[in-house]
């Protein structure tokens, strides 16, 4: 054998082992197939930007309304502002709203119990009412209120001493957490196998989850003021 | 011209052949894979994705202009009163950009080596802590709240999914996630740093927190719509809530 000859299969050698190895890899991406999870994550988040395309789209037309209205004179715009106002009042809080939505009463476990078995000391935690308000804003609560006090975006569920303090009020039990929102989703959210009402059962607290027709979750009714946070005058 | 046949020539037809079969499989599979029903349906869906991003953030872009020009014509106008009260009230829902003093708050998994046995889960940052150190934040006193460059508002939830966290209905966010609040620097600091407080009991677990100072902060808008497809304003507000049956 001549030199050329070597070096064509040398040639050849390479670009089977290559062709090997690519074989290789995709028929074990084969075996594996797409995760099932990440098609149906891609699902879900398609599904929530949808929802939130339609709504960004009735508040263009909505902005477009009041745009249209306010420019054909002073108490045209006045009123369109006052729209505005609304609207943003609904979504700080500032408003009492009413409509669909579930209630959720939680007390503590009873001291003495009939059948002799020793009582809880499990007492409900501040940790606990924020975890069922964060999974009632997951499931689209559009507003939310633990014994009266209306949950807005810089409101603390804490700890301060022996009570749980909300907006800076003490409230103590039982608790009714008023959520106003798609009754099905905000009873399925809390009361799912595992969740939040399922491990606080466990601890012996009482849970009572109850659907509305029409609940009234009441305005905030701090006073607010701003003292360190400016508005940033739009560009 | 005479060929004579050698052994290696057999050799050469024997690995031609092999090429040549191999080269069929491989071009099959991929088009296989690519075509196949489950990876057709990700990349679709994907692709969908995508462009529905892209339109959200387009419409976003367009909710945040018509806002600002209504506010444009309404400045030309005696409105003052009112104009302040839909500032205040925008502040609180969380549609206008604001600035101020505030503290930055930036956290992520654990770096401890995790032992053989333990479980890695508890070194690991959860939703619920993310929830904590915000409760703590509005606690002291917070004004404005974002996490990423998300404002939160009365609505927003905190969720994990995965390593990532969702907010805000459809907003994906990865580590490491900062907070940002503008409210008073030392009351915020304070309660963070309390003993026994929030970032003592997350540093036990190794996960990392770091608190900073920032003199002027800035938080966005959240320049989505807000309208409410369940609660309806209440005209006169009612004795409190509605009494349980």
């Amino acid at each position: 054998m001549r030199w050329p000859t070597y070096i064509s299969i040398t040639l050849v050698a390479l670009v089977t082992g290559l062709l090997l190895t690519f074989q290789f890899r995709v028929s074990s991406r084969i075996e594996q197939g797409v995760p099932a999870g990440r098609a149906q994550e891609l699902a879900t988040e398609l599904h929530q930007l949808d929802a939130e395309i339609s709504r960004l789209q009735s508040e263009v037309s909505d902005l477009e309304a009041k745009l249209r209205q306010a420019t054909k004179g002073q108490q045209q715009a006045l009123a369109a502002m006052a729209g505005e106002l609304t609207k943003a009042k609904i979504a700080a809080g500032l408003t009492a709203v009413s409509g669909p939505g579930i209630e959720i009463t939680l007390d503590n476990p009873p001291l003495l119990l009939k059948t002799g078995r020793p009582a809880s000391l499990y007492v409900i935690r501040d940790e606990d009412l924020l975890r069922i308000v964060n999974e009632l804003r997951g499931a689209g609560a559009e507003a939310v209120s633990i014994n009266g006090q209306r949950i807005v975006a810089t409101s603390e569920i804490r700890f301060a001493a022996p009570f749980i303090n909300v907006n800076l009020t003490r409230i103590v039990p039982p608790y009714h957490v008023l959520a106003i929102g798609k009754t099905d989703h905000l009873q399925a959210a809390v009361s799912i196998p595992g969740g939040v009402v399922e491990y606080l059962k466990d601890l012996g607290v009482r849970v009572e989850i109850q659907p509305h027709d029409k609940l009234t979750v009441p305005a905030y009714t701090g006073t607010r003021q701003h003292t360190y946070a400016k508005p940033v005058q739009s560009r | 011209m005479r060929v004579t046949l050698k052994s290696y020539h057999f050799v050469l037809f024997l690995a031609g052949l092999a090429i040549s079969l191999l080269l069929t499989f491989q071009f099959r599979i991929t088009r296989d894979v690519v075509r196949s029903p489950a990876v057709q349906q990700k990349q679709a869906l994907a692709e969908q994705v995508n462009q529905s991003r892209q339109e959200r953030d387009a419409l976003k872009k367009r909710v945040g202009e018509l806002r600002a020009q209504l506010d444009r014509i309404a400045a030309g106008q005696q409105l003052g009163p009112l104009k302040e009260e839909l500032d205040k009230a925008r502040i609180e829902a969380g549609l206008m950009a604001v600035s101020g003093p505030g503290v930055e708050v930036t956290l992520n998994d654990s770096n401890l080596v995790i032992q053989p046995g333990e479980n890695p889960n508890l070194y690991v940052l959860h939703d619920e802590d993310v929830l904590n150190v915000l409760n703590e934040l509005r606690a002291a006193g917070a004004e404005a709240l974002a996490i990423n460059g998300q404002r939160l508002l009365a609505t927003s939830e905190i969720r994990c999914v995965g390593p990532t966290i969702l907010t805000n209905k459809s907003y994906r966010l990865t580590p490491p996630f900062v907070i940002s609040a503008i409210g008073n620097q030392d009351n915020m600091i304070n309660s963070l740093q309390m003993r026994g407080g929030i970032i003592e009991q997350l540093k036990f677990w190794g996960i990392q927190v770091a608190v900073r100072r920032v003199d002027n902060l800035t938080i966005p808008a959240y320049a989505g719509s807000i309208r409410f497809d369940y609660a309806a304003p209440v005209a006169a507000p009612a004795d409190g809530q509605e009494s349980p049956s």
